[in-house]
């Protein structure tokens, strides 16, 4: 077997986050059904990494265990040098589906998190301003969650991660759901936001041509040993050029890999 | 996306409780429709007096009951001690019902071993038909209030139970993980999380806890207790009065459906989640 495909960490700085041989299975009758196998990765400060790979091949588990929502069976996961044990406002996630509160409006839903934190209502009043007026909901503060589009959701529900400035974000397919427009869209907002920000972002994806617009680095996942099998670095000036030859060509390898 | 936010205003709140005389209108149509029937089957004489009276003398008894001088005839001017009496005892059940059933019910729903040791117990007691109990509580309490808030808070329980056990059973784990990773603990999930969200069923089993706890009011006043509207009822059984017999009926018709609005108005006033969430 060949050996796992290591992060690249380049100019030898310390990783953000750092993953080291992996492993996670679920129990699934009585038996042991393994998901990942002594899989390795590591993500520097500021970098956009897409982890792709066909359904079922454990993305998704990766990142519940690097939000620390499930522990792994085996391996190491350390965030800027220290283990993950729990889920914490450091490591944030955007969810595939709509995971904001019902019962808060846009503003409170934003705000959530500050709760935590000793901020006096203005200050906290500012920030969420901040924020909505960050990912273009001005105006919506006091919408309630079923009054918005599943795009707009979204975009509430990236607010009010990021209002936490989390060490790392972690995106759960978190526009597979939206129209094509809407994704566009977001992908766009999402570039400006990370660039802007330094933000590193692990973002989990199915969607070849949605990993080679946002990301700086795609790992692809083997559904059947469990293992990043392939690292593929972007390298395209942005804003990207969905027409451009180079793009179509970073399209088809990874099509290309998926299939096999 | 640059709409305006007051073009969609109407989504911001929710529905309020109908009010318009278009929503109105139908809810009052099937009561007026047996008024006039009734109407109708009096003046036709379908039916004798001794058995359905007249509506006009049935309200001449109700504006007796609740208005007249005390101590004329055997109603005269009853009404306000009755119902406090009656209105303090389906408070008393309903509250304890309340304290115990929601708690309990939110464990139930979230611990496996809490359902475990209480939903057997629960579910075969609430098989027992609420008229069981009767003779069971007067042997316990004797005759007067304790009995009748027993019976209350028994029977008004299980639908609180239940209902808040389904709330908390039916709250995604997503929700609790976003509670996490936004710093929440645990314990402080249960009131910033697991409540609100509940809220909705929390309030189905208060209204049916409410509704049920006016049938098992009757029932407690049955037996000699002086005084409550169910008491009344008996009483006027007792003396063949079947005009008052039917004005207390019509009366904790109305008090049932008063208590759960303001029940309903309550929980809205307290709680975002109630106001937001029905």
């Amino acid at each position: 077997m060949a050996a796992p495909a290591k992060g690249m960490t380049g100019d030898g700085a310390q990783p953000l986050l750092e993953i080291v041989g992996l492993s996670h299975s679920f129990a699934h009758h009585g038996a042991a059904h393994p998901v990942l196998r002594d899989l390795s990765l590591s993500l520097r400060s500021g970098e956009l990494v897409c982890l792709i790979g066909r359904s079922g091949c454990g993305k998704s588990t990766l990142l519940k265990i690097v939000a620390g929502f499930i522990p792994p069976s085996r391996g190491h996961c350390l965030l800027a040098g220290r283990p993950i044990t729990r889920p914490g406002p450091d490591r944030c996630v955007v969810f595939q589906e709509d995971a904001l509160f019902p019962w808060l409006n846009v503003r409170e839903n934003i705000a959530f998190g500050l709760a935590g934190k000793r901020l006096s209502r203005r200050e906290r009043d500012r920030e969420v301003d901040r924020f909505l007026e960050l990912v273009g909901l001005r105006g919506y503060g006091e919408y309630l969650p079923r009054a918005l589009s599943g795009g707009m959701k979204q975009r509430v529900a990236l607010a009010r991660v990021l209002i936490l400035a989390p060490l790392i974000l972690l995106m759960d397919e978190p526009f597979g759901a939206l129209d094509a427009q809407t994704r566009d869209e977001m992908q766009e907002l999402l570039l400006n936001l990370s660039q802007e920000r330094e933000q590193t972002i692990l973002f989990v994806t199915h969607d070849v041509q949605e990993a080679v617009t946002i990301a700086d680095r795609v790992l692809l996942l083997e559904r059947d040993c469990g293992q990043i099998r392939e690292e593929i670095a972007i390298e395209l000036d942005r804003p990207r050029d969905r027409s451009a030859q180079l793009f179509q060509r970073y399209c088809s390898r990874l099509h290309q890999e998926l299939r096999q | 996306m640059n709409k305006r936010p007051h073009e969609n205003r109407r989504f911001m709140v929710p529905k309020e409780i109908p009010m318009k005389a278009k929503e109105v209108l139908p809810t009052l149509l099937v009561p007026l429709l047996a008024v006039g029937a009734w109407f109708a089957v009096s003046a036709l004489g379908l039916v004798p007096g001794y058995l359905l009276p007249h509506p006009l003398t049935v309200l001449d008894a109700g504006l007796h009951y609740i208005f007249g001088t005390p101590g004329t005839g055997a109603y005269g001017g009853r009404f306000l001690g009755d119902f406090s009496a009656s209105l303090g005892r389906v408070l008393l059940g309903f509250s304890l019902a309340a304290a115990l059933g929601i708690p309990l019910g939110i464990l139930s729903g979230r611990l496996v071993l809490i359902n475990r040791l209480a939903s057997g117990a629960i579910n075969s007691l609430r098989a027992v038909p609420g008229i069981c109990w009767l003779p069971l509580a007067m042997i316990w309490f004797g005759i007067g209030i304790k009995t009748t808030v027993f019976l209350v808070a028994m029977a008004a329980f299980f639908p609180i139970y239940q209902n808040a056990l389904t709330g908390a059973r039916l709250v995604a784990p997503i929700y609790y993980q976003a509670g996490a990773m936004l710093g929440v603990s645990r314990f402080r999930g249960i009131f910033a999380i697991l409540l609100p969200m509940a809220m909705p069923n929390i309030i189905t089993g208060l209204r049916l806890g409410m509704g049920i706890s006016w049938a098992y009011l009757v029932l407690g006043e049955l037996t000699g207790v002086p005084n409550g509207l169910g008491a009344v009822i008996m009483d006027a059984r007792m003396l063949g009065q079947i005009d008052i017999i039917l004005v207390g009926i019509i009366l904790i018709a109305l008090i049932g459906r008063l208590c759960d609005r303001l029940l309903v108005a309550l929980m809205r006033l307290c709680f975002k989640s109630a106001r937001r969430q029905s």
